[in-house]
C-alpha cells in the first residue's frame, strides 16, 4: 500500500480520530460483555441435576394444637402418591432452589480437626430421590424403615444414623475414594454412613449458586411448624395437576393453611433472575454501542464522499476503475478500524484486568479478544460499504462541472 | 442577553431544518446514550438508596462475634462478625439504659384468622420487635399506635396490622380496639400502620435486602411465649453443644435476631460501645467469644455496604452505560463538526458582517447544546420505557412483589439525570466543534461562493 492512500485520513484528522476512540471503545464492551454473558449463560445453563420442569411444591402449616401431624401427613401423602400423573411426592423441609433451608457442618474425623465442611440437607423420605428426579451413581436410596420421624425440642441437633451424599460432597471429603460405607461426624463426634452416591444437585442455594452443588439427603420427615410436599409429576402434567392438588389440599383438613402451591421453576427462575437480566442488559447495550460505532464509521466515510466527489470524478476522468475507487475507500475505512482496534485491544485487556481484579471474574480468555477483533473488522467494511459503492458510481463527467 | 440568546436558538432551528437527516441523528445518537445511562443510574441509586437517611448516622445495628472459634460467620466477608445476635446476647444488652431506643426482632411466618373473613384463617408474615420498632424506624400510623415497653416482657396479646393486612381483614376501616386470632391466640389492634416499605429493608437484610415489610407486628415478649422455634426468618448455629430443649435454643450461640440502638451522640455511642466490650470481656473469660475481639455499632450507610446491598453487577452495569454514552458523543462531535464544515460558508459571511469568534462560538454552542436537550427529553422518553422493560424483567411474582417493581421507577431523580447528562453531553459534545467554529478563516469561504 503506499502512503498516498492515508492522506485524505490525515486531512480529517479529528474526525478520524474521534471514530477511531469509538471503536476502540466499542471494542472493549463488545469483549469484556461477551465475557460476562458467557459466564452468566455457563452457570445458567448447567445441569441442576433433578427433573426441575416437572416438579411443584405445597406448603402446609398448622396453627392450632388440634392439628394432628402423622395423621395429615399420612393423609395428604396417600392422596398425593394416588393421584394419577403423579410420580413421586415427598415431605422435605425445603424447596430446591429457595435459598432456605438447613445446613450441617461435618467432619470425616470424629474431633471437629481441621475446618468444618459445609453440607446443604433436605429432609425427606424413602421417595426423596425419586420426587426430586435424582440420578443414583451407587450404593441405594433411603428405606422406608430407616425414616425417623421430626425432629423435636428434644433432639433438634440430632444427627441422622445415614445419609446419601452428591458426587462434589464426595470429591471434597474423600477425593479419589469409594464413599459408599463411609463416615462423616457432625460437630458433637456423631457418626453418619454414607449410604448412596447421587449426580450433583442444586440444593437450597443458601450462599447463591456458589457451592449450591453440597447437598446431603437425610432420612427424617421435615419440619416443626410446616410440611413442604415435593411433588414430580409425569413430563407435561404439572400445570394441569397444580390446581387440583391445591384444590384438594386447601379443604381436606380445615387445621392447617396451604399457604403456597408453587412450580419449582418459579424458584429456579428467581435463583438465576439477576444472571439473566445482567445477561440481557449486556446484550442490549453491546449491540447499541456497536451499532453508534458502525453509524460513526458510516458517518466518517459518507462524509469524506460527499466532499471529494469532484476529486472521484476526476480519478475516474484520468482512467481510475469504479473498482479502484472502492477499493480506496474500503482500504481508508480499514485502517482507520486497524488503529481502533489496536487501541481497543489495550484498553479490553485493561478492562478485563480491572474486572478481575475488582469484581472477581475469571481472566478474560483471549479468543475472545480474537473473536471481538474480527467481528469489529468485519462490522467496520459492511458500515463503508455504502458510501464507498456511492463513491465508485460517480461519474468521470463531475470532473468538469463546477458546484 | 436573552434576545441574543432566542436569536442564537433560532439562528439554530434554522441549521436543524437545512440538515434534518444529520441533526436527526445527532438527537437519536445522545437520546440513546442519555436513556441508557438513566436506566442504570436508577437501578443503581436505588439499589444504593439510604431510606432513612435523616437519621441513618444516629441508628447503629449491634454486632458482636459469637462465632465459630474455627471459622468466620460468613467466609466470604472474614472481618466481619455474623449479622445477627443471639437471644441471650441480646437479653443482655436490652436492659443498658444508654440507648435512647433499642430494637430487637425477628421474622416469622404465621396463620391469621378474624374481621370480614371470620373464621377462614390465612397466611401472614409477622415482625416480632421490641416496642421501639416504631419510633426508632419512624414507621407512619393509619390508626392507633404502637404499645407500650413494659408489653414486651408480658407478652401482652397486642397486635399492629400493615396497612395491607388491615385491607384485607378489615377493608381499610379503622380496627383498632378489635381482636383477631393470631396462630390460634386472641390478640387485639392496637395499631394500624400507613404504607410504609423502606427499600432496601435495611433492618433486616436476612432474606434479602429488597424484600417487602411485614403483614403484622407483635410483642417481643411471643418470642419465648409461643414456645417454638422461630419459623421463616433465618437461624444460623454453629452448635458446639447439643440443644435439647427450646431452653436450651435461647441460652444457645445460634444468632436469630436483629437488633438496633439509638444513639444521639457521639458519648452516648462511646458508652455503649464501652458496654458492649465490657460485657464480651466477661463473656470471653467464662469461655464464649473465642475469636478476635469484634464488637460493632454499625450506622446505617455504612451496613448498607458491609451486607452488599449494592451488587457488583450494579457497578459494571453503570460503567458499561458511560462507556455506550462516550461513544455516542464522540459520534456527536463527529457529527457536528461534520455539520459545522458544512455550513462554513454561512459562518463567514456572518463574520464578514461583524460578528466575533465569540459569537460565533457562543452560536455554535447553543445548537449543539439545543440538540443535546432536545436529546435529553427524547432519551428520557427512553429511559422510562427502559424502566418500564426493567420491572417486567424482575416481576418475580409473589417473591418480589414491591421489591424490585419499587427499585426502578421513573421518576424526578431520573429527569434530574437526563438534564445533568444533557449539560455534560453538550460541554463535552459541543465545545471543541464550537471552537472550531469560531477559528474558521471567513475569507477562505466568501471565496469559494
Amino acid at each position: 500500500m503506499d502512503l498516498t492512500t492515508l492522506r485524505p485520513i490525515l486531512r480529517n484528522l479529528t474526525g478520524t480520530v474521534l471514530v477511531i476512540l469509538q471503536v476502540a471503545i466499542a471494542l472493549a464492551v463488545l469483549v469484556n460483555a461477551t465475557w460476562i454473558v458467557a459466564q452468566r449463560v455457563r452457570v445458567m445453563s448447567a445441569p441442576t441435576g433433578m427433573d426441575d420442569a416437572n416438579m411443584l411444591a405445597a406448603l402446609s402449616v398448622s396453627f392450632t394444637p388440634r392439628f394432628n401431624y402423622d395423621a395429615s401427613l399420612n393423609a395428604d401423602l396417600m392422596y398425593l402418591r394416588g393421584l394419577k400423573g403423579v410420580v413421586a411426592a415427598t415431605p422435605v423441609d425445603a424447596a430446591p432452589f429457595s435459598h432456605g433451608g438447613a445446613t450441617t457442618d461435618v467432619w470425616t474425623n470424629p474431633n471437629q480437626k481441621g475446618p468444618p465442611y459445609s453440607l446443604n440437607t433436605f429432609s425427606s423420605d424413602e421417595q426423596g430421590l425419586k420426587a426430586f428426579g435424582a440420578h443414583l451413581i451407587a450404593g441405594r436410596a433411603f428405606r422406608a424403615e430407616e425414616v425417623l420421624p421430626p425432629v423435636t425440642e428434644a433432639n433438634l441437633t440430632e444427627f441422622v444414623p445415614s445419609i446419601i451424599v452428591t458426587q462434589a460432597v464426595a470429591e471434597a471429603l474423600f477425593p479419589g475414594q469409594n464413599v459408599v460405607g463411609k463416615q462423616i461426624f457432625d460437630s458433637v463426634g456423631k457418626p453418619a454412613t454414607i449410604i448412596g452416591l447421587i449426580a450433583n444437585l442444586i440444593g437450597t442455594a443458601p450462599q447463591g449458586l456458589h457451592g449450591a452443588d453440597q447437598v446431603a439427603f437425610i432420612p427424617r420427615l421435615p419440619a416443626l411448624h410446616g410440611v413442604i410436599y415435593l411433588v414430580r409429576t409425569e413430563p407435561g402434567r404439572r400445570d394441569e395437576l397444580l390446581p387440583i392438588i391445591e384444590a384438594h389440599l386447601a379443604g381436606s383438613n380445615p387445621d392447617r393453611v396451604i399457604k403456597w402451591v408453587r412450580t419449582i421453576d418459579r424458584y429456579k427462575k428467581r435463583l438465576y433472575l439477576s444472571d439473566h437480566n445482567m445477561a440481557i442488559f449486556l446484550v442490549v447495550v453491546t449491540a447499541l454501542v456497536l451499532a453508534a460505532a458502525a453509524l460513526g464509521l458510516f458517518g466518517l466515510s459518507a462524509f469524506s464522499v460527499s466532499s471529494r466527489t469532484r476529486q472521484i470524478g476526476t480519478l475516474r476522468a484520468l482512467g481510475a476503475r469504479r473498482f479502484d475507487i472502492l477499493r480506496q475507500f474500503m482500504v481508508e475505512s480499514a485502517v482507520v478500524t486497524t488503529a481502533g482496534i489496536a487501541l481497543g485491544c489495550v484498553i479490553s485487556l485493561a478492562v478485563g484486568n480491572w474486572l478481575s481484579l475488582a469484581y472477581r471474574l475469571p481472566r478474560l480468555n483471549l479468543f475472545y479478544l480474537v473473536g471481538g477483533m474480527l467481528a469489529l473488522w468485519t462490522i467496520g467494511l459492511l458500515a463503508v460499504w455504502h458510501p464507498a459503492r456511492r463513491a465508485s458510481l460517480v461519474a468521470p463527467s463531475v470532473a468538469t462541472r463546477t458546484v | 442577553m436573552p434576545e441574543v440568546l432566542g436569536y442564537y436558538v433560532r439562528l439554530a432551528l434554522k441549521s436543524f431544518r437545512r440538515t434534518p437527516g444529520l441533526t436527526a441523528l445527532m438527537v437519536a445518537g445522545v437520546a440513546l446514550g442519555i436513556s441508557v445511562c438513566i436506566v442504570t443510574l436508577t437501578v443503581y441509586q436505588a439499589a444504593a438508596n439510604n431510606p432513612i437517611s435523616w437519621k441513618s448516622d444516629r441508628l447503629y445495628a449491634v454486632t458482636l462475634d459469637s462465632w465459630d472459634p474455627n471459622a468466620p460467620a460468613n467466609p466470604e466477608r472474614p472481618d466481619l462478625p455474623p449479622n445477627q445476635v443471639t437471644y441471650r446476647d441480646a437479653g443482655y444488652l436490652l436492659t443498658s439504659s444508654i440507648p435512647a431506643r433499642k430494637v430487637v426482632m425477628f421474622l416469622t411466618q404465621d396463620v391469621i384468622a378474624g374481621g370480614g373473613r371470620e373464621g377462614k384463617p390465612s397466611p401472614l408474615s409477622t415482625r416480632v420487635t421490641t416496642a421501639d420498632f416504631f419510633g426508632m424506624f419512624d414507621v407512619p400510623f393509619l390508626f392507633g399506635s404502637g404499645w407500650k415497653a413494659s408489653d414486651d416482657a408480658d407478652s401482652a396479646p397486642l397486635i399492629v396490622l400493615s396497612r395491607q393486612e388491615n385491607e384485607k381483614l378489615f377493608g381499610g376501616a379503622n380496627s383498632v380496639g378489635r381482636t383477631v386470632r393470631w396462630n390460634d391466640r386472641e390478640l387485639r389492634i392496637v395499631g394500624v400502620l400507613d404504607h410504609w416499605e423502606p427499600m432496601p429493608k435495611f433492618y433486616d437484610v436476612t432474606r434479602g435486602p429488597f424484600e417487602v415489610s411485614e403483614d403484622a407486628y407483635v410483642p417481643f415478649g411471643w418470642a419465648e411465649t409461643l414456645l417454638r422455634f422461630p419459623n421463616g426468618g433465618r437461624v444460623s448455629c454453629w452448635q458446639n453443644q447439643a440443644i435439647s430443649s427450646f431452653a436450651d435454643f435461647l441460652s444457645s450461640d445460634c444468632v436469630w435476631l436483629q437488633m438496633w440502638v439509638e444513639l444521639p451522640d457521639a458519648a452516648s455511642r462511646d458508652r455503649f460501645q464501652g458496654v458492649l466490650d465490657a460485657y464480651w470481656s466477661e463473656q470471653h473469660n467464662t469461655g464464649r467469644f473465642q475469636r478476635p475481639r469484634n464488637n460493632r455499632l454499625t450506622n446505617v450507610s455504612q451496613w448498607l455496604v458491609d451486607q452488599q446491598v449494592v451488587q457488583n453487577d450494579n457497578r459494571i452495569l453503570v460503567v458499561i452505560a458511560f462507556s455506550f454514552l462516550v461513544v455516542c458523543l464522540l459520534n456527536t462531535v463527529g457529527l457536528a463538526l461534520a455539520k459545522l464544515l458544512k455550513e462554513a460558508p454561512n459562518a463567514g459571511i456572518r463574520r464578514a458582517l461583524g460578528a466575533t469568534r465569540g459569537e460565533l462560538f457562543a452560536q455554535a454552542l447553543t445548537e449543539v447544546g439545543l440538540i443535546c436537550f432536545l436529546g435529553a427529553v427524547a432519551g428520557a422518553g427512553f429511559a422510562a420505557l427502559g424502566l418500564a422493560q426493567v420491572r417486567a424483567l424482575y416481576a418475580g411474582g409473589e417473591f418480589t412483589s414491591g421489591g424490585y417493581q419499587q427499585l426502578a421507577h421513573f421518576d424526578a431523580v431520573s429527569v434530574a439525570w437526563a438534564l445533568v447528562l444533557a449539560v455534560v453531553a453538550a460541554l463535552a459534545a459541543g465545545v471543541y466543534p464550537a471552537w472550531r467554529a469560531g477559528r474558521l478563516p471567513p475569507a477562505l469561504y466568501l471565496k469559494s461562493q
